[in-house]
């Protein structure tokens, strides 16, 4: 082989914490740096669009996408991007399922804008184009990477943690490629890896993070803290349950669970209890569930546009 | 000729024990209600996730129904008060999601309310009615997963 694989990276609707999340690698990322090539990396290396349509089909060993789709130019870029690389790996939670940007599916395309720019906002529409084509030229919803392009691997998290970056460049640099759409993440749940004790108490009351100092030792759903680890994939080593946060589900939900947030409609409901159960308690049951705030955005905080999510109209 | 009226597409999800024998008990009493859901009987009210009312939904329908034991009398307990639970955050879920919450409806029947049941399925068709078919601006539209129904007459 001539030369060192050449590797793109590429952000679309993101925050740049998934390309900075690759210093977190450490010193093993000197390893990687070393053995290939950054063609293309917009946040590292000073490459523009024509460079990369300058590339020779293929000639890409592999593209790390991070970002929801937002604009039309997020997808002309992937498709670019897909056209000149052997493989495409969604990297991050938004490229993945369509991550925090995606809980503006909530709304509609119209709706964002205006609270975003506000009533009366005034964008100069591009030479030779209508008002309405001004920038920045949103799609109508965000979309995974996945709706557009065909993804041959998904890195998850928000960022990826280091462990799992590091299972993908194994992957590539030994050219032991596991199947075709495979996640670098566990299929087990994260409750298999936390720490945590469950001693499956029942829910007399939800709290969010900020209005509990958690027990160090005690399961943070047994506190009463959403925690979505019995819904989510392991991988992390439960970093924010050790660290007295609750899982928000950031590495997507494990290939058992489904729809996520609809699965963990069905364990919370099986753990809230206000009193015995029975007649008598339904109005406190509803209160305690009522106590959840924010459900959709709880629940789908990273996965929005990949399940149940429609826009509302107008 | 009239404008054909909508007819809404229903799951109804029935346990096992009683609001399923209520609605066999509609049946047999010859009572007359309207043909719009399609009945899925399931061990208990409990074991319905929401994940199957959603499904139930993309497929085409346009409201849920499950049917369960009255409180107390649950064949398993507990189940219909799990179910209840259930029901109350996926409501308040599909309010976020701009779905109306009027589209699931939980009711307790007993298997002596045979009359009930058909009284329940006439409300609920008619409310659904009110409200119209559920389309969401964006999403494609209904695929023909469940035939629409069609009305006898006579």
């Amino acid at each position: 082989m001539v030369g060192k694989p050449k590797i793109a990276v590429y952000w679309t609707g993101g925050c740049g914490g998934c390309d900075v999340s690759f210093l977190e690698l450490g010193a093993p990322l000197l390893d990687v740096l070393a053995k290939v090539e950054i063609a293309f990396w917009p946040a590292l290396v000073d490459a523009k669009r024509a460079d990369v349509e300058a590339f020779a089909p293929r000639s890409l060993a592999a593209t790390l996408i991070n970002g929801t789709l937002r604009t039309e130019e997020n997808v002309e870029m992937v498709h670019l991007l897909r056209e000149k690389s052997q493989l495409v790996v969604a990297f991050g939670a938004c490229a993945h399922l369509g991550g925090v940007p995606g809980l503006a599916n909530l709304v509609s395309r119209e709706e964002t804008l205006r609270r975003v720019y506000g009533d009366g906002f005034a964008i100069a529409p591009p030479p030779g184009g209508e008002a309405d084509d001004a920038p920045p030229n949103l799609l109508p919803q965000a979309q995974p990477l996945s709706t557009e392009v065909t993804v041959d691997y998904v890195v998850p998290g928000c960022p990826p943690p280091p462990a799992l970056i590091g299972l993908l460049f194994d992957a590539l640099l030994s050219g032991d490629l596991p199947p075709a759409g495979h996640v670098f993440a566990h299929d087990k749940a994260l409750c298999e890896e936390c720490p945590r004790t469950r001693e499956d108490r029942v829910l007399t009351k939800i709290v969010r993070p900020h209005e509990l100092v958690p027990d160090p030792e005690a399961c943070l759903l047994d506190q009463g803290m959403i925690c979505l680890g019995p819904v989510t994939r392991g991988g992390c080593g439960a970093a924010c349950p050790k660290a007295g946060m609750p899982c928000t589900g950031c590495l997507g939900p494990t290939p058992h669970a489904g729809d996520p947030g609809l699965a963990m409609i069905s364990a919370l409901a099986s753990l809230v209890r206000a009193g015995d159960e029975g007649e008598a308690s339904f109005a406190g049951e509803d209160a305690v569930l009522d106590s959840l705030v924010d459900p959709v955005g709880t629940l789908y905080k990273y996965s929005l546009p990949s399940y149940v999510a429609k826009r509302r109209s107008g | 000729m009239a404008e054909a009226q909508f007819e809404p597409r229903i799951v109804a999800f029935l346990c096992r024990w009683c609001a399923g024998a209520g609605a066999d008990l509609a049946g047999t009493s010859r009572l007359r209600y309207p043909p719009n859901a399609v009945a899925i009987r399931v061990n208990c009210s409990g074991r319905v996730e929401p994940q199957w009312v959603m499904e139930a939904f993309r497929s085409g329908a346009d409201g849920v129904f499950i049917g369960g034991c009255h409180p107390g009398d649950c064949h398993y307990v507990s189940g219909n008060y799990k179910a209840r639970r259930r029901v109350h955050l996926l409501k308040r879920m599909l309010s976020e999601l701009g779905i109306e919450p009027e589209r699931v409806r939980l009711e307790w029947v007993s298997a002596t309310e045979g009359a009930k049941f058909a009284r329940l399925m006439h409300e609920f068709v008619e409310e659904l009615r009110a409200l119209g078919p559920r389309t969401d601006p964006g999403e494609a539209a209904p695929s023909a997963a469940l035939p629409a129904p069609s009305r006898r007459k006579g």
